[in-house]
């Protein structure tokens, strides 16, 4: 059979034809009944022996499924019948039943195949931990919080696609090399010598007297005003010039602040690191925290924050006048009070500019490290216990510490002779290092460069059981960490692997602040979020959007290290997935909701009054405000945007991709360009319609672009930061610049952006197998009206891929389909979906090896 | 500009690490500091004069206005219209170079380079625009036949030559990391399925490179690596014995770790004998290490130094550099053309639009960068000659003008007079005189000594620059 098919291959379709008719006896009925005068009929033309449109061709594909062979090819070709894909809108169309008899022929054998591949060897699922799972364990593992990922090499990222896989997580001696360099930095932190260290203080004190020096006239000496960093004042910033290399350190400060028009809460974030005060642009810091502040300056009040000191970059003393300086820490109070008008109305953040903006008071700041309530600290007593046998037996203590350390790094319990192994690294080890802590050190760290340490495996479960291969499942999915203590306890008892338990787990582990970072690093990713950060915006079209460097020579270019709305468009997009999830809401809000996660400045940013702070909220939305949704987000909005207009191609394929699930093809090689994505520069205004309709006139692009372009048109209603706009520049007029002397105030910008924007937006479009939307309203109705299963499936998809950590392939069509199908009674609920995944078999899924025994 | 480059204090360097330091060939400093240093050794104790090779990558392709591929498209027949002064093509015809405004920063350099028109790798036809960068250093059929990235022409190098200095080879990136199959970060690659992730922080290059003792006495730091040794050794068993009780389809896995584990072994080996000779004593001064991708000028100047630098010391002798990637959309590097130019897009747009302006700015600039490499190994005293002359440097992308075509690379070849490569000229390889990129990889290979006959799909050496 094999062997008719290579030859099927080689030749003519002709011969090919009289080759399957010869074999017809072999092979299905339905195949020579239904399948091939469909596909002659209505395929071939495209995908055979003469064009490969897509790169797909079905004439050499034979009626046998179960040979498996062009089995990827099947799917493919099932889903573009069953969705009504294909064949093409303006070429004659099947009728429902034929269309029916080819898609129920192919799902029977596609089932009975998978059914029959599955018990077989499966794909592979074993892969490093990604740098986020690493720094996260490490973080369970030793209890302390360290920034480790910076000194891995860099992981591979690509847009919509997951990286936690066995494709993209590669293993190389210069990674397992910075391993075992990371792994004795964070053992140096986290087992400690038995001497207790001296804590060390540093502590500075403002008065309140009147500021004199230059722009600060009017600030008093302890006060900081927006952005602000005068001389004199706190904040410019305190030295530290005496603190150890690591452990923990507490910043003490006593604050209040002012509100001199209003406002109840003012962030003040501390950065440490680098003296910003001498090339902002260059210094290196490292966020502390934020405090709110609420109190007056008549009731001060004392503010902590904690931190580890390993994480912040210390200023290598210099060499001045032939003496090397001390190396030093500086610790920087920002006032990041943002009511969203500040780039409005204040074009010069300095004070006294804006004398009715609130300020912050510092009366002192303290700084002490290393801080240890209790000593030895406890993320060293939980490795080097406390216990008799140290003295009495200090063998048998060393085998108790490695067993104990071993079993949670390997996420399962350890075996003698893995323990022994280490206990003879130990004992090696030893009369070199000396002490036991330090000979521990050094042990435990080539214990982390094992591969049961840094691989995610599935054992053959004659040695270790499933159950806690099913606990570190669940952690690296919800936690993107280690399994916790109830997880293993539960796969020591043998409980875990049970529907029931598995729900009770998943809601508690979801409830956990450690989601937070499963939240966030699979919303990156699906969204394909983090370009967003690193769009150009045009300064001459959106001169108010980010914060400028005024003056110097690095005017022009953004005020780095203070947040900015781009963050918060980020933490929105997060912060409203977290938020759908917590409420078990509906997969439906993805493309509208009634909220909105906002603060402050974001609310400014889409117009909505009423929002009072930084902190992220649901905040309620109305019609008039046009959001509601992912899709008009501004982190997806700007990301897929060129920073000065919308670029409706990248916007379709991100709807595409991230919300329908369709995999979008990059363009093939020696496909000319589009000409021009609408405006390169501010100068010249086009149509975008006009200009797509004319790239599809050309029959290689339109192939593709016919089910592109029209999804990318109602977005046309937001501009390239994310605003909803109404009018946009009228095609072909030369757009001026605005101008900084001229359109100075914020009347002034109004002025100017209505003197550009004359034409009203035109957001119109088919779309492909759908009705004509007008603009994003009737586009997210149609969506919710004609593709929520689609939406739905794709968000499965991604869940689950992102859970079991692979790509999904034709076998997991039917888990999928029984998950959609069972999502589907109660209207796609989140939290539900979540829950489901991880009780589904394919996530509980065992060793090819296994299965081939059992069956 | 705020940061002066670095510029090497000759004197500077002789001090601290002292004249036996591996400061190769200062023949042309003058007799006296010759007959200190002795006889002129390299750090392995060899007295063979080096032979270098960089392999440097820029993304998106240049502009070619001649047409689509770049390649002139009225073959034979002379019209009078002259060639764009922004081209990336330094002149019209095939012949002796003459310098249009887009190349003029090699003006001076014009009898150390090379121009070849027409060439590319056939493994990268069908990867897509966005992706053929990934064979740019390997020529690896990854869509057909291979399915893989295979082995990079530096590491064929270095395979062969990598033991005579302290690092092998030295790979460099802007974004770091290795990427991944269609979006590769780096141009090195092992063999097959196995990237070398690039380093992109010019201060964890420039530790690695010439403080990687980080302040331990080197006493200690061999004690350290004989333990590390006996360990590895001790953990690749234990490694074993876990890989026999994974399910069949884990098990490749954790070979790939094995493997990696074993090359770490090796390392350490190479590591403790290089102990033995002192490293170089290389001042910062000038040298901005902290430099950001958001002063693509500094920072990119400063890759290029460090890489002058570790062939200088001769702590490498084979270097691969991907200035940019195609798919850098998470990078600053995205918006270099913002930076530098003023530019209002990404970019990776000026690929796609061709403005005439900026893609000329833009090509202009970028040669800057690398002329200014160029040239200061040119202006390094070696033997009887300079640094240039002793090393091959490949400059180009795997696109011509058209922003998704993968055939008729930008290619430019500089440097190697002493070694056997002949200057001075733009070669076309057009028609019936098409021959793989892999033929200048053959005779890239044989200039620095590595006697292969064949790479990749090559047919044979590059006849026309050879001596």
């Amino acid at each position: 059979m094999i062997r008719w098919i290579l030859v099927a291959l080689l030749l003519p379709l002709v011969w090919q034809c009289q080759l399957n008719v010869s074999e017809a006896a072999t092979v299905d009925d339905g195949y020579e009944a239904h399948v091939r005068p469909f596909f002659k009929a209505h395929c071939i033309k495209c995908h055979g022996p003469d064009k490969s449109k897509g790169e797909l061709t079905l004439h050499t594909l034979d009626g046998d499924l179960g040979s498996g062979q062009g089995i990827e090819r099947w799917e493919v070709v099932l889903e573009a019948i069953e969705s009504g894909a294909m064949p093409p809108e303006d070429e004659p169309q099947p009728n429902q039943a034929e269309r029916k008899a080819v898609v129920d022929w192919i799902n029977s054998g596609l089932r009975a195949y998978v059914e029959k591949a599955s018990s077989e060897a499966p794909a592979e699922t074993a892969r490093r931990l990604t740098n986020f799972e690493y720094e996260n364990t490490m973080r369970d593992l030793l209890g302390i919080d360290l920034n480790l990922i910076e000194y891995l090499p860099q992981d591979p990222v690509k847009p919509y696609h997951f990286n936690n896989t066995a494709e993209f997580m590669l293993l190389g001696p210069e990674q397992i090399d910075r391993y075992l360099e990371v792994a004795r930095r964070a053992l140096a932190s986290a087992i400690v010598d038995l001497e207790k260290p001296e804590t060390l203080k540093t502590r500075q004190d403002w008065d309140s007297g009147e500021s004199n020096k230059g722009f600060a006239k009017k600030l008093n000496r302890n006060e900081i005003a927006i952005h602000n960093s005068r001389r004199g004042t706190p904040g410019q910033g305190m030295g530290v010039k005496e603190f150890p290399m690591t452990g923990e350190f507490r910043i003490r400060i006593q604050a209040s602040a002012v509100f001199p028009n209003g406002g109840s809460e003012l962030p003040l974030r501390f950065v440490m690191g680098y003296n910003l005060n001498i090339n902002s642009s260059t210094q290196e810091v490292v966020p502390v925290g934020v405090v709110h502040l609420r109190n007056s300056p008549d009731d001060p009040k004392i503010y902590e924050l904690r931190g580890r000191i390993e994480n912040f970059p210390v200023q290598k003393g210099r060499v001045h006048r032939g003496k090397l300086q001390p190396d030093r820490l500086t610790i920087t109070p920002q006032n990041i009070y943002d009511d969203g008008t500040l780039n409005d109305e204040n074009q010069f953040l300095y004070w006294p500019r804006q004398p009715d903006m609130p300020r912050a008071v510092v009366d002192w700041i303290e700084f002490e490290a290393p801080v240890n309530e209790i000593w030895p600290p406890k993320h060293h007593a939980r490795i080097l216990f406390d216990s008799p046998l140290r003295q009495s037996d200090p063998g048998n203590y060393i085998r108790q510490v490695l067993t104990r350390f071993m079993s949670r790094a390997y996420r399962r319990p350890a075996m003698a002779e893995e323990v022994s192994r280490f206990v003879e690294i130990y004992n090696l080890l030893k009369p070199q290092l000396g002490t036991v802590e330090a000979t521990m050190r050094e042990t435990l760290a080539m214990l982390l460069v094992t591969p049961q340490f840094l691989l995610h495996t599935k054992a053959d479960g004659k040695f270790i059981g499933h159950e806690f291969e099913l606990a570190s499942a669940l952690s690296y999915f919800l936690w993107g960490s280690m399994p916790d203590g109830r997880l293993y306890e539960l796969a020591v008892s043998g409980e875990l692997n049970d529907a029931e338990v598995i729900a009770e787990q998943v809601k508690r582990m979801l409830a956990d602040p450690r989601s937070e970072d499963f939240v966030s690093n699979f919303t990156h990713q699906w969204l394909s979020l983090s370009k967003m950060k690193t769009v150009p915006i045009n300064r001459d079209l959106y001169p108010r959007f980010l914060y400028y460097v005024e003056a110097g020579e690095r005017a022009g270019t953004e005020k780095p290290y203070i947040p900015t709305i781009r963050d918060y468009m980020m933490d929105e997009t997060i912060g409203f997935v977290r938020e759908l999830i917590r409420r078990n809401a509906s997969v439906t809000n993805l493309v509208d909701s009634d909220f909105a996660m906002l603060n402050q400045p974001l609310a400014a940013h889409y117009g909505i009054e009423g929002v009072e702070g930084q902190r992220l909220r649901p905040v309620e939305i109305k019609a008039e405000h046009h959001l509601g949704g992912l899709l008009t987000h501004g982190s997806v909005l700007i990301g897929n945007g060129t920073g000065s207009a919308p670029h409706p191609i990248y916007r379709a394929v991100w709807l595409r991709e991230a919300i329908l699930g369709d995999e979008v093809k990059a363009p093939p090689a020696e496909v000319p360009a589009l000409s021009d994505s609408a405006g390169d520069s501010a100068e010249q205004a086009l149509s975008i319609k006009d200009l797509l309709a004319k790239h599809r006139t050309v029959e290689s692009c339109n192939d593709c672009h016919v089910r592109l372009d029209p999804w990318g048109i109602p977005f046309e209603q937001y501009n390239a930061i994310g605003k909803y706009q109404r009018f946009v520049p009228k095609e072909g007029t030369r757009v001026r610049g605005f101008d900084r002397k001229r359109d100075n105030d914020l009347p002034g910008y109004a002025k100017y952006r209505d003197g550009i924007n004359t034409q009203e937006v035109l957001a119109e479009s088919r779309v492909p197998h759908g009705p004509e939307v007008d603009g994003m309203d009737q586009l997210k109705a149609h969506l919710l009206a004609s593709r929520k299963h689609d939406i739905a499936e794709n968000v499965i998809r991604r869940l689950l891929a992102y859970g079991i950590g692979r790509q999904l392939n034709y076998r997991d069509r039917y888990e999928v389909e029984n998950l959609v199908s069972q999502s589907s009674k109660d209207d796609f609920l989140l939290q539900d979906m979540i829950v489901a995944i991880c009780q589904s078999s394919t996530f509980r899924e065992r060793t090819g090896n296994e299965r081939k025994r059992d069956n | 500009m705020k940061h002066k480059s670095w510029h090497l204090d000759r004197r500077d360097l002789l001090k601290g690490g002292g004249i036996a330091i591996a400061l190769p060939f200062l023949n042309g400093m003058g007799s006296g500091l010759k007959k200190a240093m002795g006889s002129i050794r390299n750090a392995a104790g060899e007295s063979e004069q080096p032979k270098r090779m960089l392999v440097s990558y820029f993304a998106y392709g240049a502009y070619m206005p001649e047409s689509p591929s770049g390649v002139p498209r009225s073959t034979g027949r002379t019209d009078d219209k002259e060639h764009n002064p922004w081209s990336w093509w330094p002149c019209k015809d095939a012949g002796p170079l003459s310098f249009n405004e887009s190349s003029s920063p090699f003006k001076p350099l014009k009898d150390d380079i090379s121009y070849l028109r027409g060439l590319d790798h056939a493994g990268g036809w069908k990867l897509g625009g966005h992706s053929s960068g990934d064979v740019f250093a390997t020529g690896a059929d990854m869509i057909g036949a291979e399915k893989t990235n295979n082995i990079s022409i530096d590491q064929v190098a270095a395979q062969l030559h990598g033991h005579k200095t302290r690092y092998s080879s030295l790979v460099l990136g802007t974004e770091g990391g290795t990427g991944s199959y269609g979006s590769c970060k780096t141009l090195s690659h092992r063999g097959p399925g196995r990237p070398i992730p690039s380093l992109h922080k010019p201060q964890e290059i420039f530790n690695r490179l010439f403080n990687p003792y980080t302040g331990k006495g080197v006493e200690q730091v061999r004690a350290g690596l004989k333990r590390d040794a006996s360990i590895l050794d001790l953990v690749l068993e234990h490694s074993r014995s876990f890989k026999h009780r994974l399910g069949s389809e884990d098990q490749g896995k954790v070979d790939e770790y094995l493997d990696s584990i074993r090359a770490l072994e090796q390392r350490v080996e190479r590591t403790s004998k290089w102990t033995h000779q002192p490293l170089p004593d290389v001042a910062t001064k000038g040298l901005n290490l902290e430099v950001s991708h958001k002063e693509p000028e500094e920072y990119i100047r400063c890759m290029y130094d460090l890489i002058y630098l570790a062939f200088q010391t001769d702590s490498t002798r084979f270097a691969t550099l991907m200035l940019e990637s195609e798919q850098s959309s998470n990078s600053e590097m995205w918006n270099y053309a913002t930076y530098v130019l003023g530019y209002k897009g990404a970019t990776h747009d000026i690929a796609h639009k061709r403005p005439v302006d900026y893609s000329g700015q833009w090509d202009q600039w970028r040669a800057k960068q690398h002329a200014y490499f160029l040239q200061r190994l040119r202006d390094t005293p070696e033997g009887d000659g300079n640094m240039l002359d002793r090393t091959v440097v490949l400059w180009g992308s795997a696109h011509p003008h058209a922003s998704h075509s993968t055939k008729n690379y930008p290619i430019q070849l500089a440097g190697g007079s002493h070694l056997g490569v002949k200057h001075g000229h733009l070669h076309e390889f057009v028609g019936e005189k098409k021959v793989p990129l892999a033929n200048l990889f053959v005779s890239m290979l044989n200039a620095v000594d590595v006697p292969v006959e064949k790479f990749a799909d090559s047919t044979g050496p590059m006849t026309e620059l050879v001596q």
